[in-house]
């Protein structure tokens, strides 16, 4: 076997921190990879599941060259997105709340326009 | 099955790393959580500046903020926003971590494919090309070792990283080849200039010639030139091009300061260039451009919107590259006037131009309409600039 060739981790240049203490910019990284590696294995159950289904065995070696077609990438896709609505709950939450809290600094004048605008 | 037909899933060239089910998924999820970034949480940094960083910044400062540098002061310390800014960077670093890792799998494979590539074109490197400092000083858009980085022998690693990458970064919406960019500048040319036959043309900044090819198709009688800094991604261009059985001469040259003869050229072209390089580089660029230019020649660059076209709460969400993914000229390179530079680099300012083209891939469904940090191609427009010689 030929001997593994290692690529670059780190892109050059200096990372920006996001938060006062830089461990917690290290714990996002980590639950989001984490969110990722989830969809991961759930992606591998849905082909386990697809396989048998299929009436097809699922050994390693098939689910491994298993390639979802389109209609399954779309089922996948909207699976993550609300997966991803249920992960990101608190992000979420903080948006409604400010979305909420943008209407109320519109002048009532503004809403009149804007529903005499058609919007 | 995939196939090569399916307008949603990416060509399957020659020299396009294979990936495994759970490699795949992993893609697909970074595409998903950009996807998700820009449909659902981006929307609400511009909530969090009406409803908390603007009142606040007229506060402190007794006027409300008008320019994008204004919102950015407003905004910069928003819990939301810096939330939002710290998700976006880590979808960007997942992404490349997520096509490192089939690369890295199958390198000596790719290595020996790119080897094998046939000779419809040419591929011609210079191993003594001094990299440029705005390529050397930090790792563009966040990819390990840039364009130019060689982690072994006769290397196509980050020529097959970025391939895969765009495709992610872009969420599918440049095309099966990656080459809306391309398509939609030939398609701006074609409308303007309908009688234009270029004998010669040259795309700046080629990186794996996802743009270049459409000139192929656009012009077939005409010979096409690319050329760019990085090594790897010329050496999986020219395999990526041979493999569609397209005619391309690539070489590993600095767009400012080119071995081509005065007068070569009748297009000279680049897409998503400008902004990687500098002020200094950008006009050495154009006046390398005016050089190479035949007389009524044409120079384009495809780049996204000045920020001077755009509200300023949205020029802010562009700008967001510039600080957080590595992207050191992205913010300058905005604020370019294409008519002086075409003064400043011997043309007549006359015949510059700027324009706007919708993007020529079809697929509006996938856009988000805005552009926003991390989603260049979300207008559904690419911004055209150059000049006539």
């Amino acid at each position: 076997m030929a001997e593994t060739i290692t690529l670059q981790k780190k892109a050059r240049g200096e990372r920006p921190q996001y938060f006062a203490d830089p461990a917690i910019d290290k714990a996002l990284s980590i639950t989001l990879a984490l969110a990722g590696e989830v969809a991961v294995l759930r992606d591998r159950i849905d082909t386990i599941e697809r396989l048998a289904e299929a009436g097809q065995s699922p050994t390693r070696a098939a689910v491994d060259a298993y390639v979802p077609d389109a209609a399954v990438r779309a089922a996948r896709d909207a699976w993550r997105d609300s997966y991803l609505d249920t992960v990101l709950r608190i992000i979420h939450q903080e948006r409604e709340e400010l979305e909420q809290r943008a209407a109320d600094t519109k002048p009532y004048a503004a809403v009149i326009d804007e529903v005499e605008a058609g919007g | 099955m995939q196939t090569n037909q399916d307008l949603s899933t990416q060509f399957r060239h020659g020299v396009l790393p294979q990936t495994t089910s759970d490699e795949f998924s992993r893609q697909e999820f970074v595409k998903s959580l950009k996807f998700h970034l820009a449909s659902k949480v981006s929307l609400g940094n511009q909530d969090a500046f009406e409803a908390r960083a603007k009142p606040a910044f007229t506060k402190t400062t007794g006027a409300e903020p008008e320019t994008y540098a204004d919102i950015r002061r407003a905004m910069s310390d928003d819990p939301y926003y810096r939330f939002w800014s710290a998700m976006q960077r880590n979808s960007q670093e997942m992404m490349w971590k997520s096509v490192q890792i089939p690369v890295e799998r199958q390198l000596p494979e790719l290595i020996a494919k790119a080897g094998e590539a046939g000779g419809k074109g040419t591929l011609k490197l210079n191993p003594e090309l001094e990299i440029p400092r705005y390529h050397r000083g930090v790792d563009i858009h966040c990819m390990p070792g840039g364009y130019h980085t060689e982690f072994t022998a006769d290397d196509v690693a980050n020529g097959a990283v970025y391939d895969s990458a765009v495709y992610i970064y872009a969420m599918g919406r440049m095309g099966p080849l990656n080459s809306d960019i391309g398509d939609t500048t030939i398609a701006w040319i074609k409308e303007n200039h309908p009688d234009f036959k270029p004998r010669r043309i040259l795309d700046m900044g080629c990186s794996v010639g996802h743009s270049t090819l459409s000139y192929c198709d656009a012009w077939p009688e005409a010979e096409i030139f690319a050329i760019d800094v990085g090594a790897p991604v010329l050496r999986y261009a020219h395999a990526r091009a041979e493999s569609m059985g397209k005619s391309v001469h690539f070489s590993q040259q600095n767009a400012e300061a080119t071995d081509f003869e005065d007068g070569t050229f009748d297009l000279i072209v680049s897409h998503i260039l400008v902004h990687e390089t500098s002020n200094a580089a950008m006009r050495n660029i154009m006046r390398e451009c005016n050089r190479l230019l035949t007389p009524g020649g044409l120079a384009v660059h495809a780049e996204t919107p000045p920020y001077r076209d755009l509200p300023a709460y949205d020029a802010f969400m562009l700008d967001w590259d510039t600080r957080n993914n590595n992207e050191p000229y992205w913010g300058a390179s905005h604020e370019l006037v294409t008519a002086d530079i075409a003064a400043e680099c011997g043309f007549d300012p006359a015949k510059s131009f700027e324009a706007y083209q919708p993007s020529a891939f079809e697929a509006t469904e996938r856009r988000t309409k805005v552009f926003q940090g991390g989603d260049f191609g979300g207008g559904g427009a690419w911004w055209l600039w150059g000049v006539q010689k």
